[in-house]
Parts: structure tokens; sequence; C-alpha cells
């Protein structure tokens, strides 16, 4: 096929290879040789220092008995389940509101942008703070006398507000932009056929901005299995609650870096990767009966 | 016109390719990287380093300072690709991972020209122990020793009207002293807290337990010291003057003694000098005693504190071991050390050279009951460690942390953190 080419094309064709070689060359190595020896790694015991031994399946059969990480894999689950869905409906409906003719559009959406700005290891010391059992704002305010990051029934809610309080910014953006693209004839056309605000939104906002909602959530999805800095710095590892909010990251982090065992910490992350794969899957066969790509 | 990218190109990569060949000394000195993890030392350290470079003025060395929890990851990294600094800390935790894979010079024989017993002539048994690999070679030079102590509160015993902790003080003493200050002033007893090295240690060995017995093998967590130890340390936690480890979790022991809402809990004398600078207005007001000793101990005398001890390594595939060497061999010795103690940071390992550590609090100002640290080294415990003790250390932790959270029994946590330690350390055993 490629004999088809004139010289001319032919060196036009090497050029272009040459000019995506250091973006193909930087995601080889930095990405995909990483992650062909994480794969490697899982199958090995980490004697030190970087010395290996294969063990082949050894990890695995070693996490598929510990209750430990049944029991991070449950939480990484109820974690996407509580942050997803309500930050999805927080961040339309945010985003909705910043659509709208209100006054100082400008100075609100700057202010919902600002959390994203912020590093997330000081937006969750100021949230701890607010969380303190002992001395915090929220339990003075209400006069109660929670654990909301202590108490294990507690702290899991407690996470799932933080990380939806830093991300609806974000995702409020990137929707606001979804909904711009809207043409207000829909609405006028709509309007004249007598449909109220709430027939409008799902008829016309919901199908229009499904396509962005739908790159949303799988961003959010992805993120949500791979939570680990919210919760190591919310939940230190002498925290009683600990086991209650651990997720597969936090205890990949222990395994790897804590423990040293790098390969146990590699079949977590396998494990991860592939969860996050399943999700995915399940989400572009989901999305045919609900995202909308005509206009 | 199309040569000017190429031409821009050109000078691009030769720039990029000088920056990378910038890496080498070009004054001909030989530069050196120090790495420490603790800001409180930095001035200590910079000062034996002066002292060794105003003699050697071919020499440089710098100090880089690195939080404790980044310095292992990153020096085990810089292991593994032989970038590691020329001198670093060590610390008991981890060297004998570092020293059974051969990563750490040998500098047993650093002394052998002009005193073959240089380290036994002047350094305590465990501060030689605190240094040795398992093979019993010195893979460090002793750096300091420490041990740990009971801080008090005066004004809230004052309160109370209960007499100050001394060398007599037992545990009942400590029971009854907490209940009292905490019903007569509100403010919390003893902080017993989720700990090893700062926590129920030292009570089991008070006890007459061990958590590893003598040559390191084995846990102790089914001896009736150990028991004894324990249920005393953790079953503080029951009474209403010990906050629960909920509050621990997020106020640390010191947080609240120095906010002056707990009386007692314990310390290292490493943190002490930063202590007094960083709570200027607590100055008079809190003191330190020994450790309260075990009024019926299992075996020995009921007094016990865990003693750890750092020391000044080197990497053996360094690339300057010969000046290195040099260095860590005057760090090792007199003169460096006293220079070291006299900033107040650490105790200095070298024998005679601890009392301008001491000094420098009478310097300074303080008026805390310092010299009472000397004392302690007479019945300290080496911090306990085994090779596998990174694999155990926090696995021990969580199942201790299960108890405090009542998601088990005391027993069913010792039989389960003997089985981690037990199974580690043959794991650890067997791979030699």
């Amino acid at each position: 096929m490629k004999n088809k080419l004139s010289p001319a094309a032919r060196r036009e064709e090497n050029w272009g290879w040459i000019m995506v070689a250091p973006t193909i060359i930087g995601l080889v190595v930095l990405n995909l040789w990483p992650f062909v020896q994480t794969i490697y790694t899982s199958f090995c015991e980490h004697l030190g220092f970087g010395h290996y031994k294969f063990i082949g399946l050894g990890n695995y059969t070693e996490i598929f008995q510990n209750a430990e990480f049944w029991k991070a894999t449950w939480n990484t689950i109820l974690f996407c389940i509580l942050t997803v869905p309500v930050g999805l409906f927080l961040s339309l409906l945010v985003a909705m509101l910043l659509n709208a003719k209100v006054k100082f559009k400008g100075g609100f959406r700057t202010i919902f942008f600002l959390p994203m700005v912020c590093a997330p290891a000081a937006v969750t010391m100021v949230w701890r703070w607010i969380f303190n059992g002992e001395y915090g704002i929220l339990n003075q305010l209400f006069g109660a006398h929670v654990g909301w990051i202590t108490d294990p029934r507690f702290v899991m809610i407690s996470c799932a507000i933080v990380a939806i309080w830093s991300n609806i910014g974000y995702d409020a953006v990137l929707l606001l932009a979804g909904l711009q693209n809207i043409p207000k004839t829909l609405y006028e056309a709509n309007s004249i056929d007598g449909a109220g605000p709430v027939k409008q939104f799902f008829t016309i906002t919901l199908p229009m901005v499904s396509p962005t909602l739908f790159v949303v959530m799988i961003m959010r999805l992805m993120s949500a299995v791979k939570v680990y800095d919210l919760i190591y710095m919310m939940v230190e590892e002498t925290n009683p609650a600990v086991t209650s909010v651990q997720s597969l990251m936090y205890l990949f982090y222990r395994e790897s870096f804590v423990a040293g065992s790098r390969g146990t910490g590699s079949a977590i992350v396998i494990w991860t990767v592939l969860l996050i794969g399943m999700v995915t899957v399940i989400q572009f066969y989901g999305q045919k009966k609900w995202v909308n790509y005509d206009v | 016109m199309k040569k000017i990218p190429r031409i821009a190109s050109l000078v691009l990569a030769i720039t990029l390719l000088l920056s990378l060949s910038g890496c080498g000394a070009s004054d001909g000195k030989t530069h050196l990287k120090f790495q420490i993890w603790d800001i409180a030392q930095r001035a200590s350290m910079e000062a034996i380093c002066d002292a060794y470079t105003a003699k050697n003025p071919d020499v440089t060395i710098e100090v880089q300072v690195t939080s404790w929890n980044e310095y292992w990851t990153k020096l085990e990294a810089a292991a593994e690709s032989n970038t590691m600094p020329d001198i670093f800390w060590m610390h008991t935790n981890q060297i004998l991972y570092y020293s059974d894979f051969g990563i750490l010079a040998d500098v047993t024989d650093l002394y052998a020209n002009e005193d073959p017993n240089y380290y036994q002539n002047h350094f305590s048994d465990i501060s030689i122990g605190n240094a040795s690999g398992s093979d019993g070679r010195m893979y460090g030079v002793p750096k300091d020793k420490d041990n740990i102590f009971l801080v008090y509160n005066k004004e809230m015993f004052d309160a109370a009207g209960v007499s100050y902790p001394d060398e007599n003080w037992t545990w009942d003493d400590l029971v009854n002293a907490s209940a009292q200050i905490y019903d007569k002033t509100g403010k919390y007893g003893f902080m017993a807290y989720n700990d090893d090295q700062m926590g129920y240690w030292s009570f089991v060995y008070q006890a007459g337990g061990y958590i590893l017995n003598e040559d390191n093998t084995r846990a102790g967590f089914d001896q009736p010291g150990t028991k004894k130890g324990m249920e005393f340390y953790v079953g503080m936690q029951d009474h209403e003057w010990c906050p629960n480890q909920a509050y621990f979790a997020e106020t640390a022991p010191g947080t609240a003694f120095f906010s002056e809402i707990g009386s007692m809990y314990v310390e290292g004398n490493w943190e002490l000098m930063n202590k007094c600078i960083n709570f200027p207005n607590m100055d008079g007001k809190w003191d330190i005693a020994p450790m309260p000793k075990c009024p019926d101990p299992v075996s020995g005398d009921g007094r016990a504190t865990i003693s750890n001890g750092l020391c000044y390594s080197t990497a053996a595939r360094g690339k300057h071991l010969d000046v290195v060497l040099d260095v860590l061999k005057f760090f090792g010795s007199e003169e460096a050390q006293l220079l070291a103690s006299s900033y107040g940071a650490a105790i200095s390992a070298y024998n005679g050279t601890e009392q301008p550590y001491f000094d420098a609090f009478d310097k300074a100002g303080y008026d805390i009951n310092v010299e009472m640290v000397m004392d302690q080294f007479e019945y300290g415990v080496q911090n306990v460690n085994n090779a596998a003790k990174p694999k155990w250390k926090s696995p021990v932790l969580d199942e201790l942390n299960k108890v405090y959270n009542g998601q088990q029994s005391l027993d069913s946590a010792m039989a389960n953190m003997q089985k981690i330690i037990d199974t580690e350390t043959a794991k650890k055993l067997a791979g030699d």
C-alpha cells in the first residue's frame, strides 16, 4: 500500500512520524513501559531494592484471600456510588444556574471554580479542621458531638462531601460549555409550544448536554475509582475508622511504600485497572441508551 | 528563511547537552551531599560539616532536609539507581533492611589505625547495636542517643493538689494522678495513644515482657509480662481521664498537651528543644520526669524506657567513598560530637559528649529538668528492631487499632501480632 506513495508523499509521511515521535516516545517510556512492568511486578515478590522473584499468581491469591482487600474494593465502589451521581447532579445544577441570567455571573463562576485551583492537600487540611470532632466548626455549629472522620459510620460520607465539593466547579465549567452550545432557538420553539421549565429541561437541556455529561461522568468515575490523596490526607493510619474508608489506592500505597511489598501493591493496581476498564465498558454500552449525539 | 529554525534547533540541542554536562564540578573540589530528615538539626549538622571543611578546604558538604515520610521512599529509590546522597542518616527501623542488602558501606574498621576498639571504647552497647547490621558489623557511625520520658503540666498538678512525678512513681501513681487531675480540673490525665516506640513498648518492658526475644527471631506477645504491660497501656483509654483513639486521630497528644488540654504524655528528648522554642508561653509551666515504673513486674525491677539512636551512613558503592569515609571518621570524633550536642537538638552518642546538650537548655534559659534524661539511659532498652520490621511495623499497629475501635479483643490482637511478626521474620530469615 505504501509503495503507491510518491517519494514526496513518503518523505512527508516520514516527517509526520518524526513530528509525533516525542509524544509517542514519551507515552511509551512514561506510561506504556511502566504499565508492562507493573503487570510483571504483580507476578513477583519484591525482595528489596529492585530485586524481584517470580512467584506466579501468589500475589493475587494472597490479596483475594485478604478481607482488608475486599473491604477496600467495597469502599472504592461505595465512594463512587456516593460521589458520582450526587456530584454530577449538583454540577449540572450549578452549571444551569451559572448559565441563567443572573448578576455577577463572572464572579459566581470564579467562586465555584476556585476549589479546583487550590492544592488538594490544603483543601483537605481545612476540611479536617471543619470536621474535627472536638473543636471543629461543624460540630460547634450544630452543637453535636459527631466524629466526622473518626466514626466508621460517617467517615466515608465526610470524604465524599469533600470530594464532591472539590470537583463541582470543574465539572460545572465543562457542563456550562455544553449548555452554551445548545441553540437558543430550540428553547424559543419549545416555549411557543407551551412547555414549562421542567419539561424544557428533560426534552431539550438534558438530551443536548448528554454528550458532555457522559464525558464528565467517565472522568469522574475513573478518578473516583483511583481516589487516594484525599483519603490519605483526611484519615491517618492510626485513625480507628481507617478500615471503613481505605480505598484500593490507599491500600496500594501502604503495601508498596509502607510495607515495601511492591508485588502485592502491583496486583492491587492491576485489579483496579480491571475495575476501571469494566466500569468504562459498561458505560460505553450504556451510553447508547441515553447519550444523544444528534443535534 | 528555512535555515533559521534549523540553526535555532541546533543551538537548543547544544545548550541542552551543555546543561547535562554542567553537573560535573568545575572548581576542583569534591562536592558532597548530606541528607537528613529533621529540620531542627540542620544547624548542628551544618556546624559539623563546616568544622570538617575548614580543615579540608577541598571538600564542600551540602546539608539537605527531606521530611521523614518522603525520606525513606526517596532513599530507597536512590539506592536502586545507585544515586544515593554521599552521607545520610540511618534509622534503626531501616538499617537492617539496607545493610542486609549490602547497600551500606561497612565502617567497622574506620578507626582501625588509631584504635581497633574505638567504638567499644567510646560508645554504649545500645549505640553500637543501633548502628550494627544483622552480621554484627558496623554500618554507620553512631550519631546520637535518645530515650523517652513523661512530660507533665505543673499547673494542673498544682491545681489538683497532686505531687509532681518523680523517679519513684509507679503505674498506680500515674492512674491516681490522672484521675485526680481529671476530677478537679477537667483536664485529661495521661494521654495513652496507639503507638509503638512512644506508646506501649516501654510499658511492656517495664512489666518484664518483650516485643522481640534476645536474638530478634521471635515476638513475645505470648509472654505474661508483655500481656501485663499491654493490658495496662491499652486499658488506660477505658478511663474517663484518657481521650479515646478517635480523639488522638485528630489531635496528637503533644498538641493536646501544649494547648493545655491534657496533663501528661510521653515525649522523646529529640523534641525537647523544639517544644521549648515553639511554645514560649508554656515556659515554666511544664517539666519532664522519668517513665513511671511497673509496681509488680513479672520480672526485672519495673523500669524501662525505649532508647533509640541514629547513625551516619554512606552507600557501599558511593562515588567519593574515600572522601566520605574520612568525613564520617570526623563525624564520629569527640570534637564533632561535642559540637553537635551543643545545639540542644540531640544528645551525641560519643560517651562524655552529652553535657553540651543539657547546657544548651540552661543557656537558652529554659527551665526544665533535662538532666533526668541522662539518668534514664541506665535502664534504656534498645529500640525494638529486626530485618523484617518494615514489613510488620504497620500491620501490627493496625491490629492494635482494631482493639481501640472495638473490632477485636486485646487477646486476639496479641495472637495476631505474634503471628504477623513471627511469619515475616521467618520469611526474612529463610530468604537469607
